[in-house]
């Protein structure tokens, strides 16, 4: 060994070589945005007049009493409250599911992933369409059972969790995997053992089968999380936060006065809190998952 | 008993056929709609919609390619009010391809360095990149606008892949692969006198090919789907890539539906066929990121 690695024996900057690449690139283009934003939260910056002064703590004083600030935080909690559950309960459905063995599941894997793989535009636009109150297929069925149309999109009380239901279809498939891949890890020598000792298959799934997924159900709860304080795309393409601001989530709201509004110190600054409300989450989910090892 | 037990079964078997066709529906439809619908015209489209049956989806003496050759550029209305999207898909395949390409080479680079490269404290570079995951892509978005800015990206096609071409995930999930190859194989490549380099690429990237194909679809996948950045960061229709442009012609030129529906197909189909074809690859990458976690 000590031989041949005195053959190869390179200078430790020649090594570092191998990772400059991608290391510059996290720097650059995942490190250097946070602090530009941090630096900027400090100032009144326009998106067309640049800095305009060092205003210190002042973004985030007037954001205390931004009362669009506060409601978008509100809808996105609702939509955090219903994308959530919704995500995490049927990824577990559908896991155990397609984890049965009978013809026909690898199919069902496959549909249901495909949403997954496609664009959230594109998902977002058929969606739209189908839920149209005039021409929508969703209405025109709703009409063929009898019952009367529903503006899904253009009432202030089912716009929200409408998106929600859509981002739950596009993205379900993924957490039904991870679901999936920790079904396959369960020892099934656990379950003859407790059907020998006349566990009701409730009880053996309540008392086995969950507990032994637990940090696959932990992670895709955590990961839906992320995603619920993020979601921007139904947004922005159905609804434009309406209507009446019902959809108004915090990305849209910090997209819309950054860009549209022009006032981009004080989206930043908006950014920023998101930013570590988000990290919080991150930081419990490193915990919790420590805890296994 | 037995034939209680035979009854039984047959009823979790139908229980099984209509949870299975519900599922279908509930995935198939969406998708089945934008395909029939995209062999319309926008008449035959909203004359079928309602009320529903299976005309809504498709009609044979219907059947027109108008809309497929209409969104790429190959009818005279369509030359005549400048309707091509034959650019924006190309513009979308050179993006994922030279950000699959380039982070191929710098991400396996990097985690080559990690597995398998003396270096002092390099738990510490290790955490840099770890730490990466956590940022939240779209929060950070907003703010890489100014960075991308000031390096002069804005608005040109690198914009689409220089901030990309190296992935925390990618560099993470590649470490695992490449601590599975036996390193055995790296010592009889110095005892035939192979330095670094020449390991890297004549012993790790042979003996990591699917771990480097599951990684490459799953950044091919996120570079042909990201829509909020491109949103942001490219403001010339000649330049947007796809997702961009359905989401500008489903607002701007909502007059011809055939087509809209054409360019979703179009903007989807390469992704779902590569998922269909590599199903595999693309369940480990989401079952990898799941379980570490």
């Amino acid at each position: 060994m000590k031989t041949c690695n005195s053959s190869l024996r390179a200078s430790k900057l020649l090594l570092i070589l191998f990772v400059l690449p991608a290391l510059l690139n996290f720097i650059v283009f995942r490190y250097l945005p946070i602090f530009w934003a941090l630096r900027t939260s400090f100032y009144n910056y326009s998106l067309l007049g640049g800095y305009r002064g060092f205003i210190g703590l002042e973004n985030y004083s007037s954001l205390l009493k931004d009362t669009a600030f506060l409601q978008s935080m509100r809808v996105t909690l609702q939509y955090f409250i219903i994308y959530v559950p919704s995500v995490v309960f049927l990824a577990l459905i559908l896991g155990n599911f397609v984890s049965m063995t009978k013809p026909g599941v690898n199919f069902l894997r496959a549909i249901i992933f495909i949403p997954v793989v496609t664009s959230f535009v594109v998902v977002s636009i058929v969606w739209g369409m189908l839920l149209n109150r005039d021409v929508g297929m969703v209405n025109a069925i709703l009409n063929n059972l009898g019952f009367s149309r529903v503006p899904f999109l253009m009432n202030a009380r089912t716009a929200l969790p409408t998106v929600a239901l859509i981002s739950v279809w596009k993205n379900v498939g993924y957490s039904m995997i991870i679901i999936v891949a920790g079904l396959k890890g369960v020892d099934k020598s656990l379950y003859e053992s407790a059907y020998i000792d006349g566990a009701s298959s409730f009880r053996i799934y309540w008392s086995i089968t969950l507990p032994m997924i637990s940090r696959q159900i932990m992670f895709i709860t955590i990961w839906a999380t992320l995603q619920a304080f993020q979601s921007f795309v139904p947004i922005q393409t159905l609804t434009g936060g309406g209507p009446n601001r019902s959809t108004n989530v915090i990305v849209y709201h910090i997209y819309n006065i950054g860009f549209n509004f022009g006032r981009m110190g004080y989206a930043i600054s908006m950014s920023i809190i998101l930013l570590v409300i988000l990290l919080l989450v991150s930081i419990i989910q490193m915990r919790m998952f420590k805890r296994d090892y | 008993m037995l034939i209680a037990k035979k009854s039984k079964r047959i009823a979790t078997n139908i229980l099984y056929v209509i949870f299975f066709c519900l599922i279908t529906i509930i995935f198939i439809f969406p998708m089945a709609y934008v395909l029939g619908n995209s062999f319309r015209n926008t008449q035959a489209i909203w004359t079928n919609a309602y009320p529903f049956s299976l005309k809504s989806f498709f009609t044979i003496e219907d059947f027109t390619m108008n809309g497929y050759l209409y969104s790429l550029g190959m009818t005279d209305t369509a030359r005549y009010q400048g309707v091509n999207i034959t650019r924006n898909l190309a513009i979308s395949l050179y993006s994922s391809l030279a950000v699959v390409g380039i982070s191929m080479l710098v991400s396996t680079a990097a985690a080559y360095f990690f597995a398998r490269l003396p270096f002092p404290k390099k738990n510490i570079l290790l955490v840099l990149v770890v730490a990466t995951m956590m940022i939240p892509q779209q929060v950070v978005t907003v703010p890489l606008y100014f960075v991308a800015d000031f390096l002069g990206l804005i608005n040109t096609f690198w914009a689409l892949v220089v901030p990309w071409y190296s992935s925390p995930f990618v560099v993470f999930l590649l470490i695992q692969f490449i601590s599975d190859i036996p390193y055995e194989l790296d010592e009889a490549a110095i005892v035939d006198g192979a330095n670094r380099f020449q390991i890297l690429w004549r012993v790790i990237l042979p003996n990591c090919i699917p771990g480097l194909l599951t990684v490459g679809l799953m950044e091919f996948q996120f570079i042909w789907n990201e829509y909020f950045w491109p949103l942001i960061a490219i403001n010339r229709t000649r330049l947007q890539p796809i997702q961009v442009a359905i989401a500008a012609q489903f607002t701007d030129r909502a007059q011809n539906w055939g087509a809209v529906f054409a360019t979703m197909v179009l903007a989807s189909l390469p992704v779902i066929l590569l998922f269909l074809f590599a199903q595999k690859y693309f369940y480990d990458s989401v079952a990898s990121t799941g379980i570490k976690g």
